[in-house]
């Protein structure tokens, strides 16, 4: 028994040791693909097989029992009887295995394991193939399996299992599971006759054996696999590689680059397949790789580049990855690498190129370089990296100005004299956007702009903010950080975009940037770090006041604390008078501790605005907003500055002994009140009675009877703070009414609305205040006007609306200390002033007339031009016949001068005097001419307003003065004549001679010399051409003038500029008593012709228009008598014609006496 | 849990790293500002501009204090503070609780100077949800009373150059 049991034992034990054996027998799941072939059980029953299964297995039935039979019960095993269906032998094969692994059931129900050749299963049976791997997340394994045989055979009730099991524990060799520890897992037919099964593995049991087998059942049979074993980690599948792109280096060079996965934990390798295809090269290359690019030899030009790359386990076994999508890259004839660059502002950026023009690439040296077939780009940035790669370097780019929709630079790279049209793209982008960031009052907010309106280039970007807060404060540079947070930012309406910080780190440093994403990449705006404590806007200052001090009389401004923020704080006011558009003026307080500020202001009673706004004292952040603006309110300060002024009205028809006086005075402004008056005080003070006071209220009248000798008067001023402390006394006395120190006194219109008065006066014992000036309108009895004149001055500009037809009165007044003067009076303007209104009232009367008689005249001696010129050529001799005008030629001289000078070539002017014909009936030399040459050539003009002996010149003093000037008129009449220049040349000269004798005053010696000086060419040509003394006097009787014509040639002065000159002269003029001096106007008048005449009448005092460009241009100047006609003829000034005198002895002219101006004749001598 | 105190070093020290050109008057000014701020915004709270002196019992997670406070008994109390604040839900509180971070951080940066390390604050474990849930205003009264007297204390003892 004892023996049977061990025998029963070792039965089991050699039994245990059987299956372990045959378990062990697992087939080793390979990284590649693998065949498994079944075939059906012995018999050769035609039924019908799943797909996968050859038609011929009846066939090759004996064949295969026969192989069956060779190895038989090699091994066996036991659970593989699971299904009373009959099971099919199945092997594996694999293109390293020759022989194949076969499962079979032997009669007692338990499986056999055999090896049978493989070559018998390729024949027969049915066969698929088989691949198994890990995906790359490693945590699902798949097996795929695919019918080797695609006949046509219907897929009859086809089911695919795998059952596996994966040990609980890691071994190094793991024992065969329990049949009942296998996991069924159906496997889905994904596309058409091919099945794909899906375990999942645990990531931690990747190192772990798995077990597994498949069982395939069709119409009843069941094919079955050997059980098949692997680790998974050593079928792991990788995706294909991502983002394949290939590249140009600046070498030239193709670069194939791509990206790993990132999941797996070890190592890949890759092989890379490429091929090139251009017009004169064909290659293939399949390179294994370790690393993530590959340089694969020189780009050409108009080539085509496909490129796929897969991946492995690079330190143990895996299985290939699937290729990934093919990449093709295809090059034109002209490369440029990059073909595109997004840079910033200010960096330096290249370009490559090669150039490929009618299949032959170009050479490095001879490429050339443009910007927007535009601009050449200089040689001295040009590089040549090969013999076909030129490089272009920009330094320092700036920011690419959009050209419509073109937001780039084109480059372009050309050959010598032609460009291809393609070109590179050179996008530069400003990205300096300035960040602006302001807390608020309440420190709780921080708010920052930035705007890109000034920035083009950014055009087609999109930006966002980005920021980084550190835990206190700033960096000293700020930099990007890794780790930063978008902030989302508004839109404005004025362009800006506005980011919100709430709530805020107050003392956290908030580096900020704008993220610039372009279609080409990203950029960033240089970072900036901001702490909001130090960007803080206070609150204005709450409680603002303003005032006006009492008694003090200073402008109060006061406010408080704003609550935050919690530093020092200084503060700004500002202040102006109240209205639309006040003009501030700012105080600064420094002093963080004042909460108020006292300030000077000119006005006390007026409305003052006051605003106040502040600032950090550190000067760290924003000034606030002003305040709301507080306003003074006008009341009185002080008591009043002073008293009114006052004077008085004296009823002259009561007694002496008693006068009504009613005084009078001028409501005080409020400057003077300070600032208003509730009332006025009248204070008497006589020697009899005293002291005694009347409260006037606001009347500014009053009235008291004088009886006294002597009466002083007080008036003051009361407001709510008290009476006027300074007041004008005002003492009615009798005896010093008669008190004369006025010597004189006088009046000068400057305009309607502007009185001067002058006045002198007499050394005085007693004590001068102060002049009262009273006026008013003469014979009437409208009210009076007075002003308070202080005692030094000694004239006073009165303003006023004066009437010119009226005539005043003015007094003036010196009020003593003793009492009232005696005023001195006058009652009109004076006698110059009422002169000169009559002389410019005549000017508007004299005028017209003098333009219709010029008119008149010019028209009269055109036709006697005319005239004569027909009468008298008749009896004109042959010039030609005369001594002195041989080889003369008359019908075209040049000019008279010409003719006169070849006469005193050829004929000396002596004899030419001796002629027979008489050449002037008389001439006169007056004395008075020789004072000429005494006087000083001074300009009439200035002599007008500069000489201070006008009585001596042209200013008549006394009336007697003006009608001697008119019955004296009687002086040298000149009349000048020409013709006109397209006329022979005749000129006809008369010369009359006045009957008296002319008294000649300095100021015609003056005018004369002027004159003289500025035809200085034409006397020292008459001086030159004449020794005889008479025509010195003819052209010197040109200048005689009647004293009653001042002939001083000056502006038009009207009635108050001649006052305005005037009264530069006042320190002349006002200090010289009463020396009335009349003013004098030279009437002139000019005529647009060569030779303009001057008509000097009696009215000479009229004003006439003188332009200056007139003046000097020609005289004509006549008077009620003349007795000489001299012609002159005066060609001055710019006019650039020429001087001439001409002289034909064969004419002579009568005088003419001429007894008006208007009423000139010439008068030929030989009529 | 070894790593706290690390982190907390070495973040002190990258803020050290970071600010050390900011001068030591600078951050005492900086710190009395804030705590200024601090207690101005408190008392800027409409329910904290009236508060009775009544002693409102049941909230004993409160810490005290003495009249003298060192820097570390300073940060610790800050921190204390600031774990109160921020299980709070009041949005007033929100600005504070920031404010008092930079507190807190100012105070780190202050004590470093002078050579003081500080320890981690314990764990607030008394703060039990049910007292905020249940008396919310109240916890916050109180809690901000209390906040407002500490930094006073703080604000007067930071005159007086405290010791560690």
């Amino acid at each position: 028994m004892t023996c049977q049991k061990f025998f029963v034992a070792l039965l089991h034990w050699a039994e245990f040791i059987y299956v372990i054996t045959a378990f062990n027998f697992s087939y080793p799941i390979t990284p590649w693909r693998f065949k498994l072939f079944c075939m059906p059980p012995n018999t050769t029953h035609d039924v019908v097989l799943p797909p996968g299964i050859s038609k011929n297995t009846s066939d090759l039935n004996g064949q295969y029992e026969a192989a069956v039979e060779a190895k038989f019960n090699s091994s066996g095993t036991y659970f593989s009887n699971f299904s009373s269906k009959p099971t099919v032998h199945c092997c594996f094969w694999s293109e390293e295995d020759k022989n194949c692994s076969v499962h079979a059931d032997n009669i007692e129900g338990k499986e056999v394991v055999s090896t049978v050749n493989s070559a018998v299963f390729q024949q027969i049976g049915a066969n698929w193939n088989i691949q198994c791997w890990m995906k790359e997340d490693l945590k699902l394994f798949i097996c795929y399996m695919e019918s080797l045989f695609k006949n046509s055979v219907k897929n009859y009730d086809l089911k695919v299992h795998l059952l596996y099991v994966m040990p609980e524990v890691l071994e190094e060799s793991p024992l065969v599971p329990q049949k009942g520890s296998f996991q069924l897992v159906q496997c889905n037919c994904s596309v058409h006759e091919c099945y794909e099964c899906r375990v999942p593995v645990p990531t931690a049991k990747l190192n772990y054996t798995l077990f597994m087998y498949l069982k395939i059942t069709s119409a009843g049979v069941i094919f079955q696999s050997p059980l098949m074993s692997v680790q998974p980690i050593n079928i792991v599948k990788p995706d294909p590689p991502l983002d394949l792109r290939m590249e140009i280096t600046d070498s030239g060079h193709l670069k194939i680059s791509w990206s790993s996965p990132t999941l797996l934990p070890f190592q890949l390798q890759y092989q890379v397949k490429y091929s090139e295809n251009s017009t004169t090269n064909m290659r293939e290359t399949d390179e294994i790789v370790s690393a993530t690019s590959l340089l694969v030899g020189s780009v050409l030009p108009g080539s085509s580049y496909e490129v796929q790359v897969r991946g492995k386990r690079l330190d143990g076994p895996g299985v290939w990855s699937d290729w990934s999508s093919p990449l093709i890259f295809t090059t034109q004839d002209v490369i440029y690498f990059p073909p595109k660059i997004l840079t910033t502002v200010g960096s330096n950026v290249s370009f490559h190129c090669i150039y490929k023009n009618e299949n032959k690439i170009v050479s490095s040296k001879k490429i050339v370089w443009w910007m927007n077939l535009a601009e050449k780009i200089p040689q001295s940035q040009y590089n040549v990296v090969g013999d076909h790669v030129s490089k272009v370097t920009f330094p320092n780019v700036n920011a690419t100005k959009p050209r419509g929709k073109f937001t780039y630079d084109a480059v372009y790279c050309c050959n010598e004299h032609e460009c291809h049209h393609r070109y590179a793209e050179l996008y530069v982008i400003d990205v300096n956007i300035n960040i602006s960031c302001e807390t608020d009052g309440y420190l709780t907010k921080m708010t920052c702009r930035w705007s890109t309106n000034t920035i083009q280039s950014l055009v087609g970007s999109t930006l966002q903010m980005r920021y980084h807060r550190s835990s206190l404060y700033c960096a000293d540079v700020p930099s990007i950080h890794p780790t930063s947070e978008p902030k989302d930012c508004n839109l404005q309406r004025d362009g800006f975009y506005e980011c919100v910080f709430q709530p805020i780190f107050l003392f956290s440093g908030y580096t900020m940037w704008i993220g610039i994403n372009h279609s080409l990449g990203s950029l960033a705006s240089p970072p900036m770090c901001v702490v909001p404590d130090s960007v803080v806007k206070p609150l204005p200052p709450p409680s603002v006041k303003a005032e006006i001090t009492v008694k003090i009389g200073l402008l109060k401004i006061s406010w408080e604390k704003p609550i935050f923020p919690e530093n020092n704080l200084q503060f700004q006011i500002r202040y102006g008078l109240s209205g639309k558009e006040v003009q501030w003026k700012i105080h600064e307080v420094y002093d963080a501790k004042s909460r108020s500020a006292s300030l000077p202001v000119p006005d006390l009673c007026t409305v003052y605005a006051a605003q106040v706004r502040c600032k950090r004292l550190d000067g760290q952040g924003y000034w606030s907003n002003w305040s709301s603006p507080a306003y003074t309110v006008v009341m009185d300060v002080k008591v009043p500055v002073r008293g009114p002024e006052f004077w008085r009205m004296i009823d002259e028809n009561t007694t002496k002994k008693e006068r009504n006086v009613t005084l009078l005075w001028k409501p005080l402004m409020k400057n003077d009140s300070l600032c208003s008056v509730r009332r006025y005080v009248v204070k008497h003070h006589t020697s009899r009675n005293g002291t005694w006071s009347e409260d006037v209220g606001n009347h500014t009248k009053f009235t008291f009877l004088w009886t006294e000798q002597a009466h002083t008067i007080t008036v003051l001023a009361v407001n709510s703070i008290g009476a006027s402390l300074a007041n004008f006394n005002l003492t009615f006395s009798w005896p010093m009414s008669k008190v004369n120190i006025v010597q004189s006194l006088s009046a000068y219109p400057l305009n309607s609305s502007c009185m001067i008065l002058s006045w002198t006066l007499s050394p005085s014992d007693y004590n001068l205040m102060y002049f009262i000036l009273e006026w008013k309108i003469l014979n009437e009895d409208n009210e009076i006007k007075w002003l308070r004149i202080p005692s030094s001055v000694k004239k006073y500009y009165i303003h006023d609306h004066f009437i010119p037809i009226e005539k005043y009165q003015f007094s003036l007044y010196p009020i003593f200390t003793e009492g009232v003067g005696k005023p001195k009076t006058i009652n009109s303007f004076t006698q110059d002033d009422i002169e000169k209104r009559q002389n410019d009232s005549g000017l508007y009367v004299l005028v017209p007339i003098i333009i219709s008689s010029s008119t008149l005249l010019l028209g009269t001696l055109l036709i006697s031009h005319q005239r004569m010129k027909k009468l008298f050529w008749e009896d004109v001799p042959n010039p030609k016949n005369c001594s002195w005008a041989q080889g003369l030629n008359f019908q075209k001289p040049e000019t008279f001068e010409h003719l006169f000078i070849k006469h005193t070539e050829s004929v000396t002017f002596g004899p030419l005097l001796l002629e027979p014909e008489t050449i002037s009936e008389d001439i006169s030399v007056d004395t008075s001419w020789k004072t000429k040459d005494e006087k000083a050539p001074t300009a009439m003009v200035s002599l007008l307003l500069t000489t201070p002996d006008l009585e001596k010149g042209s200013i008549c003093i006394t009336d007697q003065c003006n009608s001697a000037d008119f019955s004296e008129a009687e002086s040298t009449k000149i009349t000048c004549e020409d013709e006109s220049r397209r006329e022979p040349s005749v000129k006809y000269a008369t010369l009359l001679s006045s009957s008296k004798s002319i008294e000649i005053d300095e100021e015609q010696g003056l005018i004369n010399s002027s004159v003289s000086k500025c035809f200085s060419d034409r006397n020292s040509l008459s001086k030159d051409s004449f020794s005889n003394s008479s025509w010195e006097i003819e052209t010197q009787a040109f200048f005689m003038l009647s004293d009653q014509h001042p002939n001083i040639i000056s502006p038009h002065l009207t009635f108050s500029e001649g006052l305005d000159k005037l009264l530069k002269l006042e320190g002349n003029f006002l200090e010289e008593n009463n020396d009335e001096k009349s003013v004098y106007y030279l009437g002139v008048t000019s005529i647009k012709k060569r030779e303009s005449d001057v008509f000097l009448t009696d009215e000479s005092s009229v004003l006439c228009p003188f332009p200056a460009h007139c003046l000097f241009t020609g005289y004509r100047i006549l008077q009620d008598s003349c007795s000489h006609l001299v012609e002159n003829t005066f060609n001055l000034g710019t006019s650039g014609q020429k001087t001439f005198v001409s002289y034909l002895p064969q004419f002579q002219t009568c005088s003419t006496q001429t007894q008006k101006i208007m009423e000139n004749k010439m008068c030929d001598l030989t009529v | 849990m070894r790593g706290g105190p690390l982190c907390q070093f070495l973040c002190l020290w990258l803020c050290l790293s970071c600010v050390e050109a900011v001068p030591m008057q600078k951050i005492q000014d900086d710190t009395k500002v804030l705590i200024k701020t601090i207690i101005t915004r408190i008392n800027g709270i409409s329910h904290m501009q009236s508060v009775s002196k009544y002693m409102v019992t049941g909230l004993d997670f409160l810490p005290g204090f003495q009249s003298v406070l060192g820097l570390s008994m300073m940060n610790e109390l800050l921190e204390t503070y600031q774990k109160i604040l921020i299980n709070l839900p009041s949005r007033n509180l929100m600005q504070i609780s920031n404010d008092m971070e930079n507190l807190q951080h100012l105070l780190q940066l202050l004590a470093s100077s002078k050579g003081c390390h500080f320890h981690q604050a314990e764990g607030l474990q008394s703060l039990k949800g049910s007292i905020l849930e249940a008396s919310l205003y109240s916890t916050e009264v109180v809690v901000l009373n209390g906040l407002k007297a500490f930094l006073q204390t703080m604000l007067r003892q930071l005159e007086f150059n405290p010791e560690c």
